[in-house]
């Protein structure tokens, strides 16, 4: 299944420094308890890493082990999100999209200031790192591709059961005509007792 | 003889028909046959000469092909409309359509054979306008009747070669993201001189001298835009890290995306336009089905006016036979009074 495992916002100054980590979220439960805070100290070191090779305007994706690390740097503001191989590309970045602009929306241009490492917290990540966990909720074009296809499949078993209707219309239209010619029978045949012999 | 042998798509409505004609005749008491409407065979002319009953046999078996042609295309249609990416009836499909393009061209050159046919027999022996007028409807229905057989058909080929390609494409979006790893280390050793031409992505020029790819045409474009491609970059001295060149960029990935929406809305929309044709096909049968029935209750009812005329001529009848029986009876007493 795919898998968000880790999402950062960094402040990124032009080369020679240390990105500085503004938020930082991530889902840990796929590792033992024990190496959890390896796992955390690895990550934002990857992170920092990453960020300072970005330049700046620019995508970027990084293959790590099993992981691919996904950057999107604007205007000296990071995104960075740890997925695993199966989350398509496209996805990833506009989830890296959304938060760069709720983390606008959220904190105005304050991080510009900041010079320590996680000094601000933001609910908001941590949601968003469950939520976009399906690929679908991040990436509208995916889920009207999805919603689509069903759409496809429930009108094509719709045409096969119209299909099979107009069957049984046409069974009926024959039953109905030998009715009617049944029925006509019958009436000539009531004429013909009236008329032909008179009581016997 | 009416063209209707094994044409069970085609509503036989030639009793009908002859229902109409005798009752015309009756209150007419004109010549029969009117061709009144041209799509309905009427019967042959009594004085029928040979060539007459050899066109219609001809017709006849024209028809019938036609039929049968239609049944096969309906068949390849659904075949065409169930392929999926992995259980692709490919080679039936194949045949199919070769049968249907063969017996099409047959059913061709054989309504042409019927129409010279007619024509040659029109200009020799007598000619009576009730004969040329039917062998002309006949020939022109059969040529109709083919033509949308063949439209159908190309329908269902364009169908077919729609659904190869959204699969053709599905496979491309699924394939690409797990075939691009592997030849990623190659191209990144290359001088990529080459990739200029594969890249459409655009990449700003990098201070790194490693890749030689700073081809820009498309960088104005997606300033505009406000984004640019991702690039490759250098590989790095770090344990086991290693990085994935992008080579489709963001935006071709979402203008792909964005063109099988559209396409599959498409493919919707037309679905939905059959759906539409089909209910109101089923309409019109409906209204011939209610038709039918009023005729049998029309029938029945006069059936039972005349059963029940009948009940009280034989109930009235016998009141009279009664007293009919005790007139005898009394008459036979005086009789035998008058004797004895």
């Amino acid at each position: 299944m795919v898998k968000i495992t880790a999402l950062m916002v960094l402040k990124c100054r032009p080369e020679g420094s240390d990105p500085v980590i503004l938020v930082n979220a991530s889902d840990l439960s796929n590792f033992g308890f024990f190496q959890r805070p390896s796992v955390k100290e690895f990550i934002v070191f990857v992170g920092r890493t990453v960020a300072k090779r970005i330049p700046p305007g620019q995508r970027q994706s990084v293959q790590h082990e099993e992981y691919k690390v996904h950057s999107y740097n604007r205007d000296g503001l990071c995104a960075l999100g740890f997925m695993d191989d199966h989350y398509p590309v496209r996805s990833a970045f506009s989830l890296l999209n959304q938060v760069l602009d709720e983390y606008q929306k959220n904190f105005g241009d304050s991080w510009k200031t900041v010079q320590d490492d996680n000094a601000q917290q933001w609910p908001y990540l941590s949601e968003a790192l469950t939520k976009f966990q399906d690929p679908a909720e991040a990436d509208k074009l995916l889920k009207i591709q999805r919603e689509l296809d069903e759409t496809k499949i429930i009108l094509h078993k719709t045409i096969d059961s119209v299909l099979e209707r107009g069957v049984k219309l046409d069974s009926l239209v024959e039953k109905s005509s030998d009715l009617s010619a049944a029925s006509q029978m019958f009436y000539k045949q009531a004429k013909k007792t009236n008329q032909c012999c008179t009581i016997l | 003889m009416p063209v209707k042998s094994g044409n069970s798509s085609i509503r036989d409505r030639t009793h009908e028909f002859a229902g109409i004609t005798e009752r015309v005749k009756k209150s007419f008491s004109s010549q029969n046959g009117p061709s009144s409407s041209g799509s309905k065979p009427e019967e042959p002319p009594r004085s029928a000469v040979a060539m007459q009953s050899e066109f219609n046999r001809r017709a006849s078996k024209i028809g019938f092909g036609i039929h049968q042609t239609s049944q096969k295309l309906a068949k390849l249609a659904k075949l065409a409309k169930r392929t999926s990416v992995f259980d692709d009836p490919t080679m039936e499909i194949q045949e199919l359509t070769a049968v249907i393009k063969q017996d099409i061209t047959a059913l061709n050159s054989a309504v042409v054979d019927l129409q010279f046919l007619s024509n040659s027999r029109n200009e020799s022996g007598p000619v009576s306008s009730d004969n040329t007028s039917h062998s002309t409807t006949v020939v022109d229905d059969l040529k109709n009747r083919l033509m949308s057989t063949t439209k159908e058909f190309k329908d269902v080929l364009t169908l077919r070669t729609e659904n190869l390609k959204v699969h053709e494409n599905r496979r491309q979006m699924f394939s690409s993201s797990v075939s691009k790893n592997p030849t990623n280390p190659f191209i990144r050793q290359r001088p990529l001189a080459g990739k200029s031409a594969a890249s459409t992505s655009a990449a700003p020029p990098l201070p790194w001298a490693n890749e030689g790819q700073s081809s820009s045409q498309m960088f104005p474009r997606n300033q505009a835009e406000g984004e640019s491609q991702p690039l490759l970059q250098q590989q790095q001295n770090q344990q086991q890290q290693e990085m994935v060149p992008l080579q489709d960029s963001y935006m071709q990935s979402r203008a792909e995306a964005l063109q099988n929406v559209e396409s599959t809305i498409q493919e919707l929309g037309n679905i939905f336009n059959q759906l539409a044709t089909i209910v109101s096909e089923h309409g019109e049968i409906a209204i011939r089905i209610d038709e039918n029935m009023e005729d049998t209750l029309a029938n029945v009812e006069g059936a039972q006016g005349a059963l029940l005329k009948y009940l009280n001529s034989i109930s009235s009848n016998r009141w009279l036979m009664i007293k009919i029986f005790f007139v005898l009876i009394f008459f036979l007493t005086i009789f035998l009074f008058f004797v004895a």
